[in-house]
């Protein structure tokens, strides 16, 4: 309805008319989806809306753990369901400035801890493709939103993968850019030195503009800035040689990318990266250790869900912690606490440390001698709810490959390669620090030979 | 308070300077003490989610000079990391401070205690930010969070330290150190300067004892009273044949005692790792030199230079140096023209009474150096006697004018004319024959009494020494 032939957004909310009618067709769309946790394109005033400016009346959606003044800020969580941002992110901001407007907030896994969207303490949402099953995780809510072609692109954040597979899981693109490119000031911290904000979108061009109104140093955030790489391009690339783990789907999808990429004219050399192997342990240590300390501010003092019961200030925390925090996001705080532990780090902590530099060595190493690798996102397609195809230890050992990218804090870039069982599939670009243009580029080349169609559902709902 | 029973006593230091920094350590909201509660706060530095630390660049050169200052090495690299407790004025419940590369470490400071120069290592510099307070009102807990991201520097001695006397000369002297150097006020009473004391004795020549912790040391008064306190508590334990055990024991101000505030297994993990949200900080060469630069003279080497160069006694150069305002303005006088010693009389007696009397800080005042300066240069060149320069500063100090013009516009110069003065002798020698007749009988008193009615007519003009010259010759003819 809002799309042209070519699958981009044609429709600019810059009417009261507009906004009315895309209100109730996503608000009617939602209700089998549950992509948004908050709806209201009202919200943001008119006034703020600018006329001009690169994105002019384009609807975006945000995830609910950037700040959007005027919005909740949930995380996906019992103990921040209350919580209004009071101020709004660096990188939305700079967004609302070219002209987009924030439509909603979407689901997530509680803090970002999961790969499904099911541990989100609010809500639940349903991949449009088959509402049976998952998202993906954790940006889930905005992967649903932008395949139900509720928004042409959402803001999502990415910390061991939490772009990339749900994008994978909804059939549209996401982008993990290099670690600082965007600011984090406004992207409520899981585990900081891993992660960023990112988009999905279901158009590679849009994606470009997004990420470069939003990339940049950032004064509220020490870690930002970006270097001006000189124009690209993409000769070689390497991929895995024999990627583990992987549903039999996934795998035929994965060997037919490696032969497009040689069909679009790609020196293709596979590669070998055995240090992919410690990528999870390192990974899930550092990140757990990061958001034991990131989380503690939760503390039902100053914000935030309340015990009510509570006699002092030290069980007023205690409880609203333990009835605030969902399974998955106490496990992690606990082993975050269990690495760090004085005595310990060493054998943990400083451990993962090593690790990471080792991957980051092995991958500089490799981007000597390829201009970019390929992976495939995730090892299976999306599952079903409660299914117990795959248990959280499983969801956690399956990315691997995503993570790699977290730990060495380079850009990369999801991309639908197919459709397999009537699932969406995709595979991810990495590149070195600040490579970008080298994903947009060879994600653009890849879509001569698939382009990502809108999931069924919506597909079904919008011929109109 | 000596103690000489075979024992010795090693007192550590951990300093804490909330440094005088406009903003916060890492957000720009204002750094204010005593405003309404929860005036001074913003989602950085109430730990909202979703927000990052900035550094502030002016607390990180604060901390660099006062790293430099003590004579430390500086890391190449210096890195900020979590410190993680629980705790209600802390926002995010972790403090962001240094643990692995602070800022600066193995420096030394020198400080003057009972005529000799003390050389006390320094552990480490970091820098850290505040926590809010805390307040226990019946039974409710109120928190003011103005405080909480007040950069804060740490100062880490080693233990060298040997008495309760020595600890609150060093404080003292310490004091003296930052506000030389600008970056703290100092102020205990306020907890702008605070410190944590821990003190270990053994017998001489084995080396340290077990250390126990002291905290709630609010005054450099309290930290000498609890630290011999605690000196004399150890030794009895020792000589009891019993042993210290390693503890942290607060100061009991209304008792005077030390009492046990927590045991060592009690003792938190605080769980460091590096601080994500802070890249790490390389100072270069061109860096450090602005630090170096930066830097002034400090008080002790001040105050051994002023007592030779000047020719002051040790006490006289402590009182001159004792406040860096008073050091600047002091030696300003001097190049001015005037004389040490009498800057140093008038800084010490009439300039701080009037100073002391309306609270007021010399620099704050309308003296300036030139004003004092040019105040004695008419004393000595007989312009005026000492009565009328007290009465002239007094209105530099209320009118906000110059000496010289004071003198001429308020008539103030003194009389020196010899035929002025007799009238006045005649006068009041007329007025009084009788107490003229009792002077004349060698009433030495009564000559007091003339020459303060000659003062008063003369509004002090009168030069006092031709005066009373006359007055003698003129009694003398009395008789």
């Amino acid at each position: 309805m809002f799309l042209d032939e070519d699958g981009l957004w044609k429709y600019s909310l810059d009417s009261q008319e507009k906004v009315e009618e895309y209100t109730s067709f996503v608000r009617d769309m939602d209700r089998g989806i549950g992509a948004f946790l908050e709806f209201d394109p009202r919200r943001q005033a008119s006034g703020i809306v600018k006329k001009e400016g690169s994105l002019s009346g384009l609807p975006i959606a945000v995830k609910d753990n950037i700040a959007v003044e005027g919005f909740r800020l949930t995380c996906g969580s019992k103990i921040l369901s209350d919580f209004s941002a009071p101020y709004t992110a660096t990188a939305v901001e700079r967004l609302m400035r070219e002209g987009a407007l924030v439509v909603g907030k979407t689901n997530m896994d509680e803090f970002g801890m999961g790969s499904s969207t099911d541990n989100s303490a609010l809500q639940r949402t349903h991949n449009p493709w088959d509402l049976n099953r998952v998202a993906g995780g954790s940006s889930g809510g905005s992967a649903a939103a932008v395949a139900a072609g509720m928004v042409p692109c959402a803001l999502g954040s990415d910390t061991g993968g939490s772009i990339r597979q749900p994008a994978s899981f909804c059939g549209v693109y996401g982008l993990k850019p290099t670690y600082g490119s965007i600011s984090r000031f406004g992207l409520v911290a899981y585990a900081s030195s891993l992660e960023g904000i990112g988009v999905l979108s279901s158009s590679l061009p849009l994606m470009r503009t997004m990420f470069e109104t939003m990339k940049g140093t950032d004064p509220h955030d020490q870690t930002s800035g970006t270097v001006d790489s000189p124009t690209d391009t993409v000769r070689k690339i390497g991929v895995l040689k024999n990627p583990e783990g992987l549903a039999p789907g996934v795998q035929r999808g994965y060997l037919t990318a490696v032969k497009e990429l040689r069909g679009l004219g790609y020196e293709v050399v596979e590669i070998e990266l055995p240090v992919l192997e410690y990528v999870i342990p390192a990974y899930y240590t550092i990140a757990s250790a990061e958001a034991s300390a990131n989380l503690a501010r939760y503390a039902g003092i100053r914000y935030g869900y309340q015990n009510a019961m509570a006699e002092d200030p030290r069980e007023l925390t205690e409880k609203s912690r333990d009835e605030g925090f969902g399974q998955e996001v106490k496990m992690r705080i606990l082993l975050g606490t269990f690495v760090l532990r004085s005595g310990f780090q060493e054998q943990y902590y400083i451990r993962a440390q090593k690790i990471r530099t080792a991957l980051r060595n092995e991958l500089d190493r490799m981007f000597t001698q390829v201009d970019l690798m390929m992976m495939p996102t995730f090892p299976v397609q999306a599952f079903e709810h409660d299914s117990g195809e795959m248990d959280q230890f499983q969801q956690k050992i399956a990315d691997k490959f995503t993570a790699t990218a977290n730990l060495a804090g380079i850009p990369a870039l999801a991309f639908p390669v197919g459709i397999e069982g009537g699932l969406p599939m995709g595979m991810q670009f990495m590149a070195p620090m600040h490579a970008e243009d080298r994903l947009f580029m060879a994600a653009e080349s890849y879509s001569r030979v698939f382009t990502p169609r809108l999931s069924s559902y919506a597909a079904g709902r919008t011929t109109s | 308070m000596s103690v000489s029973t075979g024992y010795q006593t090693f007192i550590g230091l951990e300093i804490h300077i909330q440094l005088l920094t406009e903003t916060k350590a890492f957000c720009s909201c204002h750094v204010e003490f005593g405003d309404e509660p929860n005036t001074h706060v913003c989602p950085v530095c109430l730990g909202y989610p979703g927000v990052l630390p900035a550094l502030n660049e002016r607390a990180l050169f604060m901390a660099y000079q006062v790293a430099e200052a003590l004579n430390c090495e500086i890391s190449p690299i210096t890195v900020f990391d979590r410190k993680n407790y629980f705790y209600p004025d802390m926002p995010k419940n972790y403090q962001i401070s240094q643990f692995g590369s602070p800022i600066g470490l193995n420096g030394f400071i020198e400080f003057p205690y009972e005529g000799e120069i003390r050389k006390i290592r320094i552990h480490d510099v970091h820098l850290e930010e505040d926590a809010g307070k805390m307040i226990h009102a019946g039974d409710i807990s109120l928190v003011d969070y103005n405080r909480a991201g007040t950069p804060l520097l740490e100062i880490v001695t080693e233990p060298d330290l040997t008495s309760g006397d020595e600890t609150e000369a060093f404080i003292h002297y310490f004091r003296r150190f930052v506000r030389f150097l600008k970056v703290c006020n100092g102020n205990m009473e306020e907890g702008s300067l605070r410190c944590d004391a821990n003190i270990s004795i053994n017998t001489i020549g084995s080396g340290l004892g077990t250390k126990v912790e002291m905290k709630n040391l609010n005054s450099s008064r309290f930290v000498r009273l609890a630290l011999n306190h605690e000196n004399a508590r150890q030794q009895k334990v020792l000589e009891e044949g019993s042993t210290v055990h390693q503890e942290t024991r607060l100061w009991n101000e209304n008792r005077d005692i030390t009492v046990v505030m927590r045991r060592k297994e009690e003792s938190h993990d605080y769980r460091y790792f590096p601080e994500p949200d802070l890249p790490p900080f390389r100072p270069d060469e061109k860096y450090m030199s602005s630090v170096r630069e930066s830097l002034t003279e400090l008080p002790l080497f001040r105050q051994l230079r002023i007592a030779a160069e000047y020719k002051l006694s040790n006490d006289q150069a402590a009182f001159i140096t004792e406040e860096l305002e008073r050091a600047d303005f002091f030696e300003q006088c001097v190049r001015e023209g005037a004389d040490p010693v009498e800057v140093f009389r008038w800084l010490s007696g009439d300039v701080l009474r009037h100073l002391n009397r309306e609270h007021i800080l010399l620099h704050e005042s309308t003296l300036t150096p030139r004003r004092l300066a040019g105040l004695l240069r008419l004393i000595s060149e007989g312009t005026i006697h000492g009565k009328i320069a007290k009465k002239i500063l007094q209105v530099i100090f209320e009118e906000n004018m110059d000496p010289e013009k004071i003198l001429s516009e308020k008539g103030m110069e003194q009389i020196t004319n010899e035929d002025e003065i007799r009238a006045l002798v005649r006068r009041v020698i007329d007025e009084d024959p009788a107490a003229a007749a009792q002077a004349a009988d060698g009433e030495m008193k009564v000559y007091g009494y003339f020459m303060g009615l000659i003062m008063k007519m003369s509004s002090g003009r009168a030069d006092p020494q031709i005066t009373r010259r006359i007055l003698e010759t003129e009694i003398m003819q009395e008789k």
